[in-house]
């Protein structure tokens, strides 16, 4: 479509959006992911798309919502602590199957804690804080040309499965502009004709509803939503290897510290140690199997997280007993460089090498 | 000739599950005996609530989608946008308690009419909470006892009921706001002619139309249908008056 | 003849019906209905019925289907 650009994240996904299709974007500001919002609004309003500046994220997701159970490709942005506020609509979205794109572009917590970037959200986002059984899709873009792949992918996953998906970017990705190239959207639309609320006309009405009194269908339906939870963690695990291949040494990591984790695995390559990256492109479904499957092969885990160890709990569900698994992480500000992250290295490699 | 029979809209060999004498059954019947009239079956999709008025989707014959509690208003924003993005124009509306509409979802209910969204808002207010059994909500009157208010609403102690009517009529985005009740029948046919005209603003892109029904809920007030609807001819209507608080026509 | 049919399956014995009724040709039958208590009846053994229909329109339960008027 078009040759490589200078592209900041939050305005890529939000081309993204638009390049998709996306019809309906509804939103409230808040730093770092505003400028989605900014660029949507006159873009939206010239192609007579909707657009509102909602009241609150709870107004903002609900809307999402409704315009969601009519067909249309919706998205809506925000982060963090405000994500926390439609929890509630998320969880109703999962029980009534409606396609909804969140992008969150995560800042540090908890509660308001301030606008530095963080990996803080990665439990919010696939553990989530909502109600039931229930599993959102979440995508781990790295760098800003996955923000322009996965935004595609989101929309394409949530119209697929009728399910809401997160883009979970942060807030390095979401204010850095690199190049990208914006190409065209590479997924086919999903037929929905069979679903949507358009008024009753020629068929027979339809309803759209969480409730369900019957204690017997209650449990048919999670049983259901189960099953297609199943289905997607089957099918839909994406995940990066970075000379794992005869790595002693696996880092994992996901999101923008990744680039920093390939940094170091080069380093340490030129010093003659084998190490790789393992970077999962989805947080939920997360690559357990393909991880278990390194880790027979592989004396060491070092999870690296700008957080306190969220994804360390699912990455040491992947391994089991199989390796030793060492942790780095810092909450929130400037990420772990790649010298901070040798060094930390360096002290894990002394111990845990001592023991193998 | 007939003169009256079940409205099309209404669901074949649906039962309403309210308590018997309960004014939700009423009011859900002028609804659709209105979309009968407007002929609007087909092309309606109507939001439903949380509290009793959820199950509107067994009984109503139309496109419905169930909100989380109190956001009715915003779920019904978005298909009104999602559709109008797509080169349709649906009929929307949604059908809440004044808990649902006035307390918890009173930011979505009134930034919907600020924005002046073109769908129209059927509130049910029978000053509480009925389905959780009778607790004290935004309406409750001053002194009125309930399983949250054992000595009566107490304005120092709980503080003051709201008028919703009133409010939304305040709303420069709202083209129509008025407070019908249901004790007789002239109220019930002057509350119908009311909901019509709320609908045909909405189909004339009006704005945001609203309806405030005062509604009886013997079972939670104690009292037997017959006293419930004394009681809101004789108490409740002199402090939520009936009436227009806006229409944009007469302005 | 003008008259009305009641569906008493979906009658809940809340006699708004009765109370309203100008010529009361509505009463409670030996039948109990679903609440537990005797559902209404319409009995017009005079032909008196009005086909004013306010019985219909204060029914909370549209248990009375039909109202004809001649």
């Amino acid at each position: 479509m078009s040759e490589k650009q200078l592209l900041k994240g939050n305005i890529a996904i939000a081309k993204a959006a638009l390049n998709c299709g996306c019809s309906c974007y509804f939103g409230y500001p808040i730093t770092p992911q505003t400028e989605i919002g900014e660029f949507l609004s006159l873009e939206m309003q010239e192609r007579n798309l909707a657009y509102v500046c909602a009241e609150s994220e709870i107004g903002a997701i609900n809307m999402a919502l409704g315009a969601a159970s009519t067909g249309a490709k919706v998205m809506t942005s925000s982060s963090s602590c405000a994500v926390s506020l439609m929890q509630e609509a998320l969880s109703y979205a999962c029980s009534d199957e409606l396609p909804i794109v969140l992008v969150n572009v995560m800042r540090a917590g908890p509660g308001q804690g301030y606008i530095f970037p963080s990996q803080g959200d990665y439990n919010q986002s696939t553990i989530g804080g909502g109600n039931g059984d229930y599993k959102i899709i979440v995508l781990s873009p790295s760098n800003v040309q996955e923000c322009i792949e996965l935004t595609y992918k989101a929309f394409y996953l949530a119209q697929k499965y009728r399910n809401p998906v997160i883009l979970l970017a942060d807030g390095l990705l979401g204010q850095m502009a690199e190049p990208a190239k914006l190409f065209d959207n590479p997924y086919p639309n999903i037929d929905n004709t069979s679903w949507i609320l358009n008024g009753s006309n020629g068929r027979k009405s339809r309803s759209i509803h969480s409730l369900e009194p019957s204690q017997l269908k209650l449990n048919q339906h999670i049983f259901n939503l189960h099953k297609k939870y199943q289905a997607i963690e089957q099918n839909e695990v994406d995940y990066e290897e970075y000379l794992c291949d005869d790595a002693d040494i696996i880092i994992t990591s996901f999101g923008s510290l990744a680039r920093h984790s390939k940094a170091v695995c080069n380093h340490y390559r030129e010093k003659g140690i084998k190490m790789g990256l393992f970077r999962p492109k989805t947080l939920y479904p997360f690559p357990y199997k393909r991880l278990n499957e390194l880790s027979k092969k592989t004396k060491l885990f070092i999870d690296i997280e700008m957080n306190l160890g969220q994804m360390l709990r699912d990455v040491r569900l992947s391994i089991l007993s199989n390796a030793q698994v060492s942790f780095i992480g810092k909450p929130v500000g400037d990420w772990l460089k790649k010298e901070e992250l040798i060094n930390a290295i360096d002290n894990i490699a002394k111990e845990q090498y001592a023991s193998i | 000739m007939q003169v009256f029979s079940t409205p099309k809209t209404i669901k074949e060999n649906s039962s309403f599950t309210f308590c018997p004498g309960c004014d939700h059954g009423v009011a859900l019947k002028l609804v659709a005996m209105v979309l009968d009239e407007l002929n609007l079956q087909e092309q309606t999709i109507a939001v439903a609530s949380s509290g009793c008025s959820v199950l509107l989707y067994d009984f109503l014959d139309v496109d419905c989608i169930e909100s989380p509690h109190g956001r009715a208003c915003a779920v019904a924003t978005g298909i009104k946008r999602a559709h109008k993005a797509q080169g349709n124009n649906k009929f929307v509306f949604t059908y809440q308690g004044d808990g649902d509409f006035a307390s918890i979802g009173i930011s979505e209910s009134l930034h919907s009419a600020l924005r002046g969204e073109n769908i129209t808002a059927i509130c049910i207010n029978n000053t509480n909470y009925g389905m959780t059994g009778g607790q004290m909500g935004p309406t409750s009157t001053l002194g009125q006892i309930t399983s949250t208010s054992p000595l009566g609403r107490n304005k120092e102690y709980h503080g003051f009921p709201i008028k919703t009517a009133e409010h939304i009529a305040l709303c420069d985005g709202a083209s129509f706001s008025a407070r019908v009740a249901l004790y007789d029948v002239k109220n019930i046919i002057n509350a119908k002619n009311t909901i019509k005209k709320a609908f045909e603003y909405q189909k004339e892109g009006l704005g945001f139309s609203f309806v405030e029904i005062l509604s009886s809920c013997p079972t939670n007030w104690k009292l037997s249908p017959q006293d419930s609807h004394k009681k809101i001819e004789e108490e409740l209507s002199k402090t939520y008056k009936l009436g227009i608080f806006k229409d944009i026509k007469n302005e | 003849m003008s008259y009305i049919k009641i569906n008493q399956d979906k009658c809940k014995s809340c006699y708004l019906c009765m109370d309203v009724c100008p010529k009361k040709l509505i009463k409670k039958s030996e039948k109990i209905g679903k609440t537990g208590q005797n559902v209404a009846e319409f009995i017009d053994t005079n032909n008196e019925c009005l086909g004013c229909s306010q019985c219909a329109l204060v029914c909370p339960d549209i248990a009375i289907t039909e109202v004809v008027k001649e």
